[in-house]
């Protein structure tokens, strides 16, 4: 693209709902106090596995939040997406009578989508004691949220859902970056939602990828990832757009990459080629030079293989001086990971951290992996001074993103 | 505006294994759309489907290969192998971190999440089975086509229900534009499976009809979904790197659009004003007026809803009369899915190849007020220069694209 016509990105609005925040100002609270949202879960019976934990969104009753006119048919993924995007577009300015911007476009990531609806409908028609009510199943589509926001918000723009495991929504945010740079869009609401269903918390156990306890990012006792949910709003915007309604920018997007491994289905490849040819790519994109990275918010799953790969490629990126000079902290150690939401969910931390000049700690880092020897920020958080960080998302089946974003 | 061209076409589809067959069969309508044999129907409502009866992965890759696929990936990474030959690309001789594999798909493989949580409720947590879920994920098939091929370029899977496809041929389109790669394998994928024909039963969304015989099936359109499944690639790139290899080129993608109508969660928007929104952003992009389209394809789906709202817009749209003006529904001979929309230009690109337009009904056909089956009108040699495709899903979204010959 020509770089004179390409238009800048911002983000001009914010929605999180999360096991340590149903709002940004909570979220940003407990993000910064390095506060642990993984605990027991009460959506499905998680007795009999190895792990029986998890970072669950702590509201009873999720509907609440749609007053008392209420909502129906409507899976708990989907809910937690809603509820996410009427705090951005609320944040933005956009959601008030006075908008009357509709050729607005919804670009989310998803994971399970509404499994957990699924599972409902399933577990009763294969028990053949009652007959299954099929309503659930209205949900199962992985679209249903992006199309859920669009006709809330009457917005007639494009709409797409992105669907690669646990870089999704991260892509989301790349592919509304896209719209916007091009000039297709002014506006596009991106992030993601996911909701803990049985399905994967049955698959990761038997995957053996589960910590019984807590993840521990980095830690050398880590045993593997928790799993957690929710959902995380980025309202992107057009730079001329956003100045000239007096939007407030949180932070610029810079750009961004994808890539593949190309190597195994589970497993990050050895040498960890494709997460550190994708940080390059996004670098070279957005026309950031190594030395001008401040901070990364780190993929960090807490599997062994993922935090001693990643922190080989970004080794590899920045040079073993360029690296040790780097912040990096995993907040999946707060809210676990999110799967198809996480992308969104570390973004939103990332432009908090940005704004906030606060960068998050990596929680339950007490004893370093000898081979992870970089600053993950330890247990607490740091004021520091920062102006462009990097957001990584590893998927299952090679897919890697990371989106750069520049302090408004 | 950067031209994209298509050099290189694999399709599994209802209508024939491979390019070749795909295209005689396009050519004289022969349906896909068959009794269903491959699971027990017995007490659904509903025993048809476009589903694909003569897959053998192995004519495509080694046992050892596809052993552990799910056969969404079966069909995707076949189709891929087909495509690819087909282009000549010899993509061990360019950089594959400038290839892309972009896909869509409805669903993924439905089948390997029945059997990995039935295997959790049958046999409890320690007994779920830990190769089927990694294959559960909608990105499944891309990796799978990725690592087939060695290629470490961007790789993104699109799930919008029944525009999955025409996402992803819209996502790949910017990366070649923005000079991001230098080839894109777009594809649509999606299987068939007893699961999910059940769950589109349950909430009553299938047609009703039963036959008793294997004899291929012509319903009439109107009142229900027909499922389908299938897999489709493309290889696109831009037009000097094509003219550079010197390579076949099938024609062009010369632009499209995406708009977002409103309706409630299952249905289709009603009037179709973003449909219509839709073919207009993306003829104003390809600077092609209405009377310069040779062929409508549409989304028709057999479920009343969305057929008689592509007729009325159409009607709207062309102001001609209906009885005059001819559409392709291929979904009227393949079934629906999330990736049709891969198939669907596969059949349009062959045929401006070929210079043979796809057979077509007239528009009125969509109405489904007609109690025949349907009457295709098979056309031999002609020009055909410009290709209109307009794709609409439940949910409200909808895509136009437009493909020229030159």
């Amino acid at each position: 693209m020509n770089k004179n016509t390409a238009k800048r990105v911002v983000v001009t609005g914010l929605g999180i709902i999360t096991a340590i925040g149903e709002s940004i100002p909570i979220f940003q609270k407990a993000l910064f106090n390095g506060e642990c949202g993984i605990g027991s879960v009460s959506l499905f019976d998680t007795t009999g596995f190895t792990c029986e934990v998890a970072a669950q969104v702590k509201i009873k009753d999720l509907k609440e939040f749609f007053g008392a006119k209420g909502i129906k048919r409507v899976s708990r993924c989907d809910l937690l997406g809603l509820i996410a995007t009427h705090e951005a577009l609320l944040d933005s300015d956009l959601d008030s009578k006075r908008s009357s911007k509709k050729d607005i476009g919804v670009v989310l990531g998803g994971g399970a989508g509404g499994m957990l609806s699924w599972e409902k409908y399933r577990r009763t028609s294969w028990l053949k004691k009652t007959k299954a009510r099929p309503s659930p199943l209205l949900s199962i589509a992985q679209g249903t949220l992006t199309d859920l926001i669009a006709s809330r918000y009457r917005l007639t723009g494009s709409r797409a859902t992105i669907s690669t495991a646990c870089s999704s929504s991260a892509t989301s945010i790349g592919f509304g970056f896209d719209l916007i740079r091009s000039g297709a869009h002014e506006i596009v609401i991106t992030g993601g939602s996911e909701s803990l269903s049985e399905l994967t918390f049955a698959g990761f156990n038997a995957l053996r990828l589960m910590d019984p306890e807590y993840c521990r990012p980095f830690d050398k006792s880590r045993r593997g990832l928790s799993l957690g949910e929710g959902a995380a709003i980025l309202i992107l915007e057009n730079y001329e757009s956003a100045e000239q309604r007096g939007a407030t920018i949180y932070a610029e997007v810079l750009g961004y990459a994808t890539n593949s491994d190309a190597f195994h289905m589970t497993s990050p490849d050895p040498e960890a080629m494709g997460m550190s040819r994708v940080m390059t790519k996004t670098l070279e994109t957005a026309n950031v030079s190594i030395d001008q990275v401040d901070y990364i918010n780190a993929h960090g799953t807490a599997t062994k293989i993922n935090d001693q790969m990643e922190t080989k490629a970004i080794k590899r990126v920045f040079g073993e001086k360029g690296a040790r000079a780097l912040a990096i902290s995993s907040t999946k150690s707060m809210v676990g990971h999110c799967l198809g939401a996480s992308g969104a969910i570390e973004a939103v931390a990332t432009v908090l951290a940005l704004c906030e000049q606060v960068v998050p700690p990596t929680i339950h880092l007490d004893n370093p992996d000898p081979d992870c020897d970089l600053d993950y920020v330890p247990n607490n958080s740091r004021t520091q001074e920062m102006r462009i960080a990097l957001n990584n998302s590893f998927a299952f089946g090679g897919n890697n993103t990371s989106v750069v974003f520049c302090r408004g | 505006m950067i031209d994209i061209v298509i050099t290189g076409i694999g399709v599994i589809s209802p209508m024939g294994v491979g390019r070749e067959a795909f295209w005689e069969n396009c050519r004289k309508a022969k349906t896909g759309i068959k009794k269903i044999t491959s699971f027990d129907t017995s007490s659904l409502r509903s025993n048809i489907a476009g589903w694909v009866d003569d897959f053998d992965p192995s004519q495509f890759m080694s046992p050892g290969v596809y052993r552990r696929m799910s056969r969404i990936s079966r069909m995707a990474v076949a189709s891929s192998v087909e495509a690819v030959k087909d282009s000549r690309l010899i993509l061990d001789t360019i950089d594959k971190e400038r290839v892309a594999v972009i896909m869509g798909t409805s669903y993924g493989s439905s089948s390997y999440v029945e059997d990995f949580y039935i295997s959790l409720l049958k046999d409890g947590p320690r007994g779920a089975q830990p190769f089927l879920f990694p294959e559960t994920v909608p990105n499944a098939p891309a990796s799978h086509i990725a690592m087939f091929h060695g290629i470490t370029g961007p790789n993104t899977t699109f799930c919008q229900n029944e525009i999955s496809a025409e996402n992803a041929i819209l996502y790949s389109q910017n990366l070649l534009i923005q000079n991001q790669v230098d080839v894109a394998l777009v594809g649509g994928a999606d299987e068939l499976s007893a699961i999910l024909y059940s769950c589109y039963n349950a909430v009553g969304a299938l047609k009703k009809i039963k036959v008793e015989n294997d004899e291929l099936v012509n319903p009439k359109p109107g009142d229900g979904l027909i499922l389908g499944e299938g897999a489709g690639v493309l290889v696109m790139e831009r037009l000097d790197f094509a003219l550079e290899r010197n390579a076949k080129i099938y024609g062009i993608l010369r632009s499209g659009a995406i708009t977002g109508g409103m309706t409630s969660v299952g249905h289709y928007e009603v009037e179709g004003e973003q449909m219509a929104r839709a073919m207009f952003l993306a003829m104003k992009k390809a600077n092609i007026k209405l009377d310069e389209i040779d062929q409508i394809n549409v989304s028709a789906n057999f479920s009343g809803e969305l057929d008689r709202m592509e007729y009325n817009q159409l009607k709207k749209i062309f102001r001609k009369p209906t009885k005059d003006l001819s559409v392709t529904p291929l979904k009227y001979l393949i079934g629906d899915f999330g990736g049709a929309g891969v198939i669907r230009a596969a059949a349009i690109l062959l045929s401006l190849y070929h210079q043979v337009p796809l057979p077509t009904v007239s528009a009125q056909t969509l109405k489904g007020e007609s109690q025949r089956s349907i009457e295709w009108d098979l056309h031999s040699t002609d020009k055909t220069q410009v290709a209109l495709m307009t794709s609409t899903t439940f949910g409200g979204g909808s895509t136009s694209l437009v493909f020229t010959k030159s």
